[in-house]
């Protein structure tokens, strides 16, 4: 199994799951995070830290689709290791519904 | 329960060794990442899931064979050495897999430990070294380093640990290895030459207990600061460490012990020491490298080649000669 990040990131981005992940599997977009699948060991500490609840278990019905989009973007966005701050207006985002339509393929700026 | 696995191995993947149960160990325990690098392992051995045995003892870590397609034994704790000593001699062909913690092989199962690696037994025994008894929330263990602050040492701990790659070559271990749980591009290749070794196999893993002693290695298991507290040793490369590779071990043979220096600084005299598996001497200077100080040294300490228990015994062939009848007989 893997945790996957899913849509509830999109422009709000807080970080704080990548301070506790102990493999560092976490990358990032330019407004959104997501979980390298073949990295994650499943070990769940990053679940609770996601102020805006974005982090699920592929055990829970209908995740496929998040976990192929974290598959995707894991292996073209860089890694990220350290806390950051979130977006400005990532609070204007908090807790809205579809956010599909604002994902960025692209990469962080490093 | 788990349906009995098929025997197509050539399909198999890391998926197909897990098992149907909960995972119930803390969000962000060292131990998931230890059963993640052994689901690869195990698909890359490529033996049927029915053809492995996994026995531990108890404590945080022996709850690792529920999480395994494989056959699994809970045993009593720290006998699970001898449970799967006696698993092997009952069918020689299984992979026997021993697993438990510092408190499971170091302490309750101290002994059992010490006449599994002595006598050879073809068994792999995986130490997960957390440096603190967990499932009882947090006392201190026999590899917890002096000061340690605990429930039952609350002054701190007085007590000189023990040294787990040492008491396995004190006890006649034929192959020492140490890892760490999150580097996991560099576990999976210690577990596979675990196995490969016919003997007994030790490997000491270091691994956090997030909940009870976070941080207790360091930067050991910190991917991003592993390479400067570490060294990766290779049979016959130099023993060179640092993100640069920068820093080396140099064998002192007045003091018989290592010295690190920095490359730039070489003494035209000195030469980086070559890593020999075989050299015990050497694998006994290796077990003494600790932090701060020196690079902790991951990777196979010691391996030599020697008959292992079941072939020592003549009880050569693809089973126990002793027939059912045979034994019937005798008792």
């Amino acid at each position: 199994m893997t945790y996957a990040v899913t849509e509830a990131c999109i422009r709000c981005k807080y970080t704080d799951c990548v301070e506790v992940c102990p493999v560092d599997c976490f990358y990032e977009g330019e407004n959104m995070l997501v979980i390298h699948p073949d990295e994650c060991i499943d070990c769940g500490v990053c679940e609770p830290e996601c102020p805006e609840e974005a982090i699920v278990p592929d055990t829970e019905p209908n995740t496929e689709q998040w976990v192929a989009l974290n598959q995707k973007y894991s292996e073209i966005w860089p890694n990220i290791t350290e806390r950051k701050d979130p977006p400005a207006d990532a609070d204007v985002w908090s807790g809205k519904p579809d956010k599909m339509d604002y994902i960025s393929p692209s990469p962080a700026s490093t | 329960m788990n349906e009995m696995p098929v025997k197509d191995v050539t399909a198999l993947t890391a998926n197909d060794f897990g098992s149907d149960q909960e995972v119930r160990w803390c969000p962000g325990c060292g131990d998931y990442a230890i059963l993640k690098a052994m689901k690869t392992v195990l698909a890359d051995i490529g033996r049927s899931p029915d053809d492995i045995v996994f026995v531990a003892g108890i404590g945080c870590a022996a709850r690792f064979p529920y999480y395994l397609s494989t056959y699994g034994f809970h045993t009593i704790h720290g006998r699970a050495a001898a449970v799967a000593t006696g698993v092997k001699l009952a069918n020689p062909e299984l992979d026997v897999w021993v697993v438990g913690g510092d408190g499971d092989f170091m302490s309750i199962g101290g002994n059992h430990t010490l006449h599994a690696l002595r006598r050879n037994v073809d068994i792999n025994l995986l130490l997960f070294n957390n440096a603190i008894y967990g499932l009882t929330k947090g006392q201190y263990s026999p590899t917890s380093p002096v000061g340690t602050r605990s429930p039952s040492t609350p002054g701190g701990s007085v007590e000189a640990p023990v040294n787990a790659v040492r008491f396995a070559l004190g006890a006649g271990a034929r192959f020492v290895a140490r890892a760490a749980d999150t580097l996991q591009t560099h576990l999976p290749g210690v577990l596979k030459r675990a196995h490969a070794n016919k003997g007994a196999s030790f490997v000491e893993i270091l691994q956090n207990c997030l909940v009870y002693n976070d941080g207790a290695f360091g930067a050991i298991n910190d991917r991003s600061q592993s390479h400067e507290a570490t060294v990766r040793l290779e049979h016959g490369q130099p023993m060179v460490f640092g993100k640069e590779e920068d820093k080396g071990l140099v064998f002192n043979n007045e003091t018989g012990a290592f010295e690190v220096v920095t490359l730039a600084d070489l003494k035209s005299e000195d030469t980086i020491a070559i890593h020999d598996e075989t050299n015990f001497v050497r694998a006994q200077a290796l077990a003494e490298l600790e932090q701060p100080g020196f690079p902790v040294p991951l990777g196979v300490i010691y391996a030599e080649a020697a008959t292992e228990f079941v072939e020592a015994r003549g009880f050569s062939g693809t089973k126990s000669k002793w027939g059912r009848e045979e034994l019937k007989s005798l008792i």
